[in-house]
C-alpha cells in the first residue's frame, strides 16, 4: 500500500508542472491582475479591464516560448512544447513527412529483420533454469593427435596447427563423470547428450521419420528441467539391460497424442524396438543441442544400441565414436576454468588411451607433449556453439550489409533537412538574437528529428515482421543461412534493438542539421531575402557521394552473387538430372538386415520396374548434388598400411543399371551385372579422375585396390564419366563405386531414383503405395525430384542472391531519391539565377546541362571514391593478416566462375549508376527548364 | 565600438531595466511602470519584451529575483541590482553616450 502511494505521488509530481513554470505562471497572473486595476481606476469596467489588461500582455503563450528558450523551462514542459512543436512542423510538410518515414522504416526494419536472425541463432540462451552455470565442454589436440570415428567438420577453432570438436567417446565421459562425482569437484552434474536422426517412429499405426537424442542418466536434473507429464529419465534409466524407456517433446505430445495425458506407461515403437513412455517435457524446451535442432523423442544413452537393431544383452557399453557432447552444471562460485583443470587430467589420461595406433607412415607413435589433448570449458547457457560458429559469418555479413543500407538512409535525411533548416534560418536567428540558448534550439530540432526516426523506428518494425516472414520463407534445410525450426518472433531484446537503432539513426541524420542551423550568424540569416545561393553545402555534396559510393559495392557485391549463381546453375553435373524422382528408404532402422535386406530390394524393384510410368529403376547409396558424401582411404597396388602415404577417394554404391539409368557414359571396361553378387570376385569402377589421379600412366583396369576401412580388395573394371558429387561447386574427386550386392552391410539406407516418362512427382503416391504393399512400417522419406534438389543445394547462394540484390536495389533507390531531392531543393532556391541566365538568352539543353552537369559530377565522384574503397576493401580482406582465417575462406568460397575484381561486373554496374544517376539529375533539371524568367525575376 | 542592428535594440531595452532597479528593487510591473514615469510616458515596455529580457538580464547574472509581497498585499517577483548588474549599468550608459555622440556629430554634418 505504501509502495503504491509512493509510485503514485512520484508520477503525480513529474506530470505536475514544474516549479519555474509555476512561477512564471504567478508572475505573469501578478502582472495581469496590477494592469487590470489600472485600468479599472482609470474608469474602466471590471470585464472591459480584464480584456484590455489580456489584449495589451499579447500571447502568453508566446512570451511563456520566449521565456523558456531563455531560461530553460521545466523538463517536461518543454518536452512537450518541443513534441507538439515538431509533430506541427512534420505535420505541415506531408509529403517530406511520408518520405523519410518510408526511407528510414526500411533502413530500421532490414536491420530489425536482420537482428531478429541474429538474436535467435546467435544470442538465445537456452530456456532452462539459471542457464549461466551451465559449462559446456570441448577438447582441442595437436593435429597429430588421431581419432577413430569422428566424422564431419568440427566448428571449434582454434590455432593452425590443431584440431578440435566438441563430441567425446562414451568411455571417456564415464571417466569424466566418476571424476565430477568427487566432493571438491566444482561440478555438480555432468551429462552428456547426442543426437540421433532418422528415428523411425510408429504411432496410430503411421510410421514417420523424426529427430531424436540419447541422454546421459543426469541430463534432465543437470539442466534441471521439470517434465509436465510423468518423469524424467534417470540414472537407473541410463544403465545396460534396463527398461527402455522414451520421453515425448511438448510438441511431438500435442501432435501426435493430442496432448492426451494417458500417453504416460503406453508403449512406442521406435525402429522395430518397443520404449515405453514415461515424461513429456514442457513447451519451450528443445535440448541442449544444435539452434533449430528438435528432438521428438528422448531415451537414455544405454537404450542406442537398442534402436541400431543390435541385442540388448550383448550391446556393447562403450561407443568407438567420438559422438557425445557434454555439459555439466557448476556449484555456487565456481568458474568455468575451475571446472576444465578439475577434468582435465583425467581427459588427458583418457584420451591418449584410446588413442589409435599409427596407421600411416607419417604417424608418430608418441605424441609430443604439446599435442596432448586439453579439455576446454566456456559458458554452456547458449547450448551447443557448432551451428552458431557456421552460420555467423554469413549472419555477420547480412548485418553489415543492411547496416550500410541504413547509413545510406540517414545521409538521405540529413540531406533533407539540412535543406529544410537552411529555409528556417531566418526564423532560427531571430530566436537566436532574441536570447535563446543555442543548445536549447538545438533540442528543439532533434527532437523533431528523434520524432521522424521514432515513427520510422514503429514502422520498421511492421517491416520487420514482414521481412522476417519472407526470410522463413525463403529458407530450408539447405539454404545454410537459417537452421531449421529457428523462432524468429518479437521479444524485448529485438525491440530494445529497434529503439536504440531508432534513437542513434535520429541523432546521426539530426546533429549536423541542427547543428549548422543553429550557427549564430545572425548577419546573413537577417538578410531580406529568403533565397539562398542554391549552393549544397560540402556536407551535402559529400553525402550524396558517400552513398553512390556505398551503393556501388553494394550492387557490385549482388551482381558478383548473381553471377556465381548463374554459373552454378549451369555447371555441367555429369548426369542427366530431367525426370528424376528420388526418394529415400531406412530398411535396415526396420529391421532388415542380411540376406532379409538383399531380397527386399529385390522385391522392391521387381515392382518399380514393371511401374508404368518408370523407364528405369536405381538407386545409390549417397545422394547426389545433396551435400552429402562419403569417403574412404585405399590403398594402391603394393601397398600396405604401414608403407602407404594417404590416399583418399569418395564412395558410392549403387545398382548395375545405375550408370546407364543416370546417363552416365561408360568409358572403358565394363558396367556392373546382376552377376557381380556375394559370392562372385569383388569388383569395382572408377571415375575419369580417380584414373587419372592414382593411375597416371597406366590402364586402371585389372588394377586391384583395397578399401582400408572394410579390409576388402576389389578389381577395377571399368572407367566411367566424371560427375559432379556433393554440389555444383565443389571440383570432382576421384569416385570409386562398388556393386550393391557385394556391400550388403552398408546398404541399410539407399536412395532411389526413377527415371520416369512424364512429370516425376505425379508417381509419388504411387511410389508410397509400393512401398507401403511391401512394408506397412516403413516411411519413404525425402520424396523429391533430382531438379528440386540439386536447385536446393544452391540455396545458400540463392538467397544471398536475393538479399543482396533487394538491399542493394534499396539502396540505388535511395541514394537516386536522395539524389533527385537535393537537386530539387537546390534548383527551387537558384529560380533567380536560372531566371536570369535564360533572359540572357540561356536556351533549355543549356539549363539541362546546368543541372545535371550538378549532379553527375556529384555520381561520378561517387563511383570513383567507391572504386578506391572497393580495391582497399578487397586488398584487406585478401591479405591474411588482417581477416580472420575462416572469414577469408568463407568469403573467397563464396563466388564461384567470377573473382572479387571482375571487372565485367563491376563496368555494368557503374554504368548501371551513371543511368540511374541520370534519371535522378532529370526530374528537378527538367523543372529547372520550366521557370519562367519573368516570373523568377519578378518574385523576390 | 559599433554594434549590429539586432543588438542595440536589445542593449537599449536592458539598459532601460537596469537602471530602473539601480533605484531599489521592483517587481515586473512595477520596471514597466517606472520606465513610464521617467521617461514621461513617451516609452512604453510592451510585456511581450518585457519578460523576455528580464529573464535573460537574469540569466546573465545582472540581477536576482526573490519572492515577496506587494505593496497591495499581492505576491510578486522581486528583482534586484547585484554588484555586477551595477558594473553592466555602467559600461551600457558609456556605450549609449558613445554612440549617442556619434549618431549626433553625423546628422549634425549634414
Amino acid at each position: 500500500m505504501f509502495w503504491l502511494r509512493l509510485i503514485y505521488s512520484r508520477l503525480y509530481g513529474l506530470l505536475r508542472k514544474n516549479r519555474i513554470e509555476q512561477e512564471m505562471d504567478d508572475e505573469m497572473r501578478f502582472h495581469l491582475l496590477m494592469r487590470t486595476r489600472e485600468n479599472i481606476e482609470r474608469g474602466m469596467r471590471p470585464d472591459e479591464a480584464e480584456r484590455e489588461a489580456r489584449r495589451r500582455f499579447g500571447n502568453v503563450g508566446r512570451i511563456k516560448d520566449l521565456a523558456r528558450d531563455i531560461k530553460g523551462g521545466g523538463f517536461m514542459e518543454t518536452l512537450l512544447q518541443d513534441l507538439r512543436y515538431g509533430a506541427r512542423m512534420l505535420m505541415r510538410n506531408p509529403g517530406f513527412t511520408l518520405i523519410a518515414v518510408i526511407t528510414l522504416a526500411l533502413g530500421i526494419g532490414a536491420n530489425t529483420a536482420i537482428f531478429s536472425v541474429v538474436d535467435a541463432v546467435l544470442l538465445k540462451a537456452l530456456p532452462v533454469n539459471e542457464p549461466d552455470t551451465l559449462a559446456l565442454f570441448e577438447w582441442q589436440a595437436g593435429s597429430s593427435f588421431r581419432t577413430n570415428g569422428a566424422s564431419g567438420a568440427s566448428y571449434v577453432p582454434g590455432p593452425p596447427g590443431t584440431k578440435g570438436d566438441s563430441r567425446f567417446r562414451s568411455d571417456i565421459f564415464e571417466k569424466l563423470r566418476a571424476q565430477a562425482q568427487a566432493t571438491d569437484s566444482p561440478l555438480s552434474d555432468l551429462f552428456a547428450f547426442a543426437a540421433v536422426s532418422g528415428v523411425t517412429a510408429v504411432t496410430s499405426n503411421q510410421a514417420e521419420t523424426v529427430n531424436g537424442q540419447a541422454v546421459s542418466g543426469g541430463y534432465y536434473a543437470g539442466l534441471r528441467v521439470r517434465p509436465v507429464l510423468g518423469r524424467a529419465i534417470t540414472d537407473e534409466d541410463d544403465k545396460p539391460g534396463a527398461a527402455p524407456v522414451v520421453v515425448l517433446s511438448h510438441q511431438f505430445w500435442q501432435e501426435r497424442f493430442d496432448a492426451n495425458p494417458a500417453v504416460i506407461g503406453q508403449p512406442l515403437k521406435l525402429n522395430r524396438q518397443f520404449f515405453t513412455i514415461v515424461g513429456v517435457t514442457p513447451p519451450a524446451f528443445n535440448g541442449a543441442l544444435q539452434v533449430g535442432y528438435r528432438p521428438a523423442v528422448t531415451l537414455p544413452l544405454a537404450c542406442g544400441p537398442l534402436l541400431r537393431g543390435e541385442d540388448a544383452a550383448t550391446a556393447k557399453a562403450d561407443e568407438p565414436d567420438w559422438s557425445l557432447y557434454l555439459m555439466g552444471r557448476l556449484k555456487p562460485g565456481a568458474t568455468y576454468e575451475q571446472a576444465r583443470d578439475s577434468l582435465n587430467g583425467a581427459f588427458q589420461a583418457a584420451a591418449l588411451a584410446v588413442m589409435p595406433p599409427p596407421g600411416k607412415v607419417n604417424e608418430p607413435a608418441q605424441l609430443d607433449p604439446k599435442e596432448y589433448p586439453r579439455l576446454l570449458a566456456q559458458s554452456g547457457s547458449l547450448g551447443m556453439q557448432d551451428m552458431r560458429r557456421r552460420y555467423s559469418p554469413t549472419i555477420y555479413g547480412l548485418f553489415i550489409v543492411v547496416a550500410l543500407v541504413l547509413l545510406i538512409a540517414c545521409a538521405n535525411l540529413a540531406n533533407l533537412l539540412l535543406a529544410r533548416a537552411t529555409s528556417r534560418s531566418a526564423e532560427i536567428s531571430v530566436r537566436l538574437a532574441v536570447g535563446a540558448g543555442r543548445w536549447r534550439l538545438m533540442r528543439q530540432l532533434l527532437t523533431e528529428s528523434a520524432l521522424l526516426a521514432a515513427l520510422g523506428g514503429a514502422v520498421g518494425i511492421l517491416f520487420a515482421l514482414w521481412g522476417d516472414s519472407a526470410l522463413l520463407a525463403l529458407t530450408d534445410k539447405d539454404t545454410g543461412v537459417l537452421p531449421e525450426g529457428v523462432d524468429l518472433s518479437l521479444n524485448w531484446r529485438v525491440l530494445a534493438f529497434t529503439l536504440s537503432v531508432s534513437l542513434l539513426t535520429g541523432a546521426l541524420f539530426g546533429l549536423a542539421p541542427a547543428w549548422r542551423a543553429t550557427r549564430p550568424d545572425l548577419a546573413t540569416a537577417l538578410k531580406q531575402s529568403r533565397r539562398t545561393t542554391g549552393a549544397v553545402s560540402r556536407l551535402g555534396k559529400g553525402l550524396i557521394v558517400a552513398q553512390v559510393a556505398l551503393s556501388l559495392l553494394l550492387l557490385i557485391g549482388a551482381g558478383l552473387f548473381i553471377r556465381t549463381l548463374y554459373n552454378l546453375q549451369r555447371v555441367n553435373l555429369g548426369f542427366n538430372q530431367e525426370n528424376l524422382l528420388l526418394f529415400r528408404l531406412q530398411p535396415k532402422q526396420g529391421g532388415y538386415k542380411g540376406e532379409r535386406l538383399l531380397q527386399f530390394y529385390q522385391r522392391l524393384f521387381a515392382r518399380l520396374d514393371n511401374l508404368p510410368g518408370v523407364r528405369a529403376a536405381t538407386f545409390e547409396r549417397i545422394p547426389l548434388i545433396a551435400h552429402d558424401n562419403s569417403f574412404a582411404d585405399i590403398l594402391l597396388p603394393g601397398e600396405t598400411e604401414q608403407t602407404a602415404a594417404e590416399h583418399n577417394t569418395a564412395r558410392q554404391t549403387a545398382r548395375e543399371n545405375y550408370f546407364a539409368t543416370m546417363e552416365i557414359p561408360l568409358l572403358r571396361g565394363r558396367g556392373f551385372t546382376a552377376q557381380d553378387d556375394q559370392r562372385a570376385p569383388k569388383v569395382a569402377i572408377v571415375n575419369q579422375t580417380f584414373a587419372r589421379k592414382f593411375f597416371p600412366d597406366d590402364d586402371s583396369l585389372g588394377k586391384r585396390i583395397t578399401v582400408i576401412y572394410t579390409k576388402r580388395e576389389v578389381e577395377i573394371v571399368g572407367v566411367v564419366a566424371d560427375t559432379k558429387y556433393e554440389s555444383q561447386r565443389m571440383e570432382i574427386k576421384p569416385l570409386l563405386y562398388t556393386p550393391w550386392l557385394q556391400e550388403g552391410d552398408m546398404i541399410g539406407t539407399m536412395h532411389f531414383a526413377l527415371r520416369t516418362t512424364g512429370e516425376p512427382t505425379a508417381l509419388a503416391d504411387t511410389v508410397r503405395q509400393v512401398v507401403r504393399e511391401l512394408d506397412s512400417n516403413l516411411p519413404v522419406t525425402e520424396i523429391t525430384t533430382q531438379l528440386a534438389r540439386s536447385q536446393a543445394t544452391l540455396g545458400q547462394e540463392r538467397l544471398s542472391a536475393r538479399l543482396l540484390s533487394f538491399f542493394s536495389g534499396l539502396a540505388l533507390v535511395l541514394a537516386g531519391i536522395g539524389l533527385a531531392g537535393v537537386l530539387a531543393w537546390s534548383v527551387s532556391q537558384r529560380t533567380n539565377e536560372i531566371g536570369i541566365r535564360m533572359a540572357l538568352g540561356a536556351q533549355v539543353a543549356d539549363v539541362l546541362r546546368l543541372v545535371v552537369w550538378q549532379g553527375m559530377k556529384l555520381v561520378l565522384l561517387g563511383l570513383a571514391v567507391g572504386a578506391a574503397g572497393g580495391y582497399v576493401l578487397q586488398r584487406m580482406l585478401a591479405s591474411k593478416s588482417f581477416a580472420p582465417a575462416s572469414w577469408e575462406a568463407q568469403k573467397a568460397n563464396q563466388l564461384y566462375g567470377v573473382t572479387l575484381t571482375d571487372p565485367m561486373t563491376s563496368i555494368v554496374i557503374a554504368l548501371l549508376l551513371v543511368l540511374v544517376g541520370l534519371l535522378a539529375c532529370w526530374i528537378p533539371a527538367r523543372r529547372a527548364t520550366k521557370v519562367d524568367p519573368m516570373v523568377a525575376l519578378r518574385a523576390e | 565600438m559599433p554594434t549590429s542592428g539586432a543588438k542595440l535594440l536589445q542593449g537599449t531595452l536592458d539598459m532601460l531595466i537596469l537602471n530602473a532597479l539601480s533605484l531599489g528593487p521592483l517587481h515586473g510591473y512595477g520596471i514597466g511602470q517606472r520606465i513610464m514615469q521617467m521617461s514621461e510616458d513617451a516609452l512604453r515596455v510592451e510585456e511581450g519584451s518585457l519578460y523576455p529580457a528580464l529573464y535573460r538580464i537574469e540569466q546573465h547574472g545582472w540581477i536576482t529575483a526573490e519572492w515577496g509581497v506587494s505593496e497591495n498585499n499581492l505576491r510578486a517577483k522581486f528583482y534586484k541590482l547585484t554588484r555586477a548588474g551595477r558594473k553592466q549599468l555602467q559600461i551600457e550608459e558609456e556605450n549609449w553616450e558613445r554612440l549617442a555622440g556619434a549618431v549626433f556629430k553625423v546628422m549634425q554634418t549634414n
